[in-house]
C-alpha cells in the first residue's frame, strides 16, 4: 500500500548528526576558546574564516606586488637609482622581466641586478641627451632665445 | 663673463663615452664571453623562463608547478622556448625581450598531473540568510627541469 499524502508519512530523524557537526568543527580545531568545541559558536566563526580567506586570496596578490616593489626600490637605491627611474628605463630597453623576477634576482643574483641597474642608468642618460637636443637655437623668429651678457 | 647660478643648467651634465671605443669594448666582451661558453668555463646556469603566463627563475634539477593543465603525458620531454635571461657566475645574457632559440636550450619533463588542495570560496551576507559555499580544486602540473644549455653563437 503506497502512502501518498505527506502528513501520513513517518517523521524521519537524523542518524548522522555527529558527522555533519564534525565536518564543520574540523575547520575550527585551531581556534581559541569555546569556539573550537561548541558547534553553535563554531559555525559563525568558521563562516567568517572562509569569507576572509576568499578575500585574502585577492589581497595577497596586491601585498606581494607591493613587497616586490619595496625590495626592488631598496636594491636599486644601493646602486644609486630610484625605483621609478630603474623600472621605466628597463621597460624602455625592452627587457620584460616582471617585478617578482627582478626582486628574486636582486636577492639571489646580485651581480645580475647590478648589470640591470647599469643598463637602466645608461638608458636614462641617453634619454636625457636625446631630450636636451643639439644645444643649438631653434629655427624661427619667435622661438629665438635672447642672450643678455 | 662671470659665472652665475643660471649660466649652466641645474641638472648634472651627462657625457656618453666615445662610440668608437665603446664598439671596440663591446666586441671584446662578446668575444670573451663566446670563448668562455665554447670552452665551458661556467658553473651552474640559471635562466628566467616565461611559462604558463608566469615567469620562473630555474636551474637544472629544479621542480616547477603550474596551476593549469598541460597537453602532454607524464614523462614527456618539453623544450621551453621563451627564455628572458640566462646567467652564470661570471656573465649574464639579457634578452630584449627574448633570447634567441639557437642560443639557449631548456629541457623539462612532466612528472605528475594532480589536483590542488580544496580551496573554499564562501560568500556571506549577515542578517540576510545569504551564504554560498563553493569548493575549488585547480588542476596542477609538476615539471622537472632537466638541463639548461647555451651555445656560443653571440654576435
Amino acid at each position: 500500500m503506497v502512502l501518498l499524502s505527506a502528513p501520513l508519512w513517518l517523521r524521519s530523524r537524523l542518524s548522522d548528526r555527529f558527522w555533519r557537526v564534525q565536518e564543520v568543527l574540523k575547520y575550527a580545531r585551531h581556534f581559541r576558546g569555546r569556539k573550537n568545541r561548541c558547534y553553535k559558536l563554531a559555525i559563525r566563526n568558521v563562516q567568517r574564516a572562509f569569507v576572509k580567506s576568499t578575500q585574502a586570496r585577492k589581497q595577497k596578490k596586491r601585498f606581494l606586488r607591493a613587497l616586490w616593489i619595496t625590495r626592488i626600490e631598496a636594491a636599486s637605491l644601493e646602486h644609486g637609482l630610484k625605483y621609478s627611474a630603474f623600472v621605466s628605463n628597463l621597460f624602455k630597453t625592452q627587457v620584460e622581466l616582471n617585478r617578482k623576477m627582478i626582486a628574486d634576482l636582486a636577492i639571489y643574483e646580485p651581480k645580475t641586478f647590478k648589470s640591470l641597474a647599469a643598463l637602466a642608468q645608461r638608458r636614462r642618460q641617453e634619454g636625457f641627451l636625446a631630450a636636451l637636443g643639439d644645444g643649438k637655437e631653434p629655427e624661427g623668429i619667435f622661438s629665438r632665445i635672447v642672450h643678455h651678457y | 663673463v662671470a659665472k652665475t647660478s643660471l649660466t649652466s643648467p641645474p641638472w648634472p651634465e651627462v657625457k656618453l663615452p666615445d662610440p668608437v671605443e665603446e664598439a671596440k669594448h663591446h666586441a671584446e666582451v662578446v668575444q670573451k664571453v663566446n670563448e668562455m661558453i665554447a670552452t665551458g668555463q661556467y658553473g651552474r646556469l640559471f635562466a628566467v623562463v616565461h611559462f604558463a603566463s608566469k615567469q620562473y627563475k630555474i636551474t637544472s634539477e629544479d621542480l616547477i608547478m603550474m596551476d593549469n593543465v598541460l597537453q602532454a603525458e607524464c614523462g614527456d620531454r618539453i623544450r621551453m622556448e621563451k627564455v628572458l635571461l640566462v646567467g652564470a657566475d661570471d656573465f649574464t645574457l639579457i634578452g630584449r625581450p627574448l633570447l634567441g632559440r639557437d642560443l639557449v636550450r631548456v629541457e623539462a619533463t612532466v612528472i605528475e598531473k594532480t589536483v590542488s588542495w580544496e580551496k573554499i570560496n564562501m560568500r556571506f551576507r549577515k542578517k540576510r540568510n545569504y551564504q554560498r559555499k563553493k569548493i575549488i580544486t585547480n588542476p596542477q602540473t609538476v615539471l622537472r627541469i632537466n638541463s639548461i644549455e647555451i651555445f656560443p653563437c653571440l654576435s
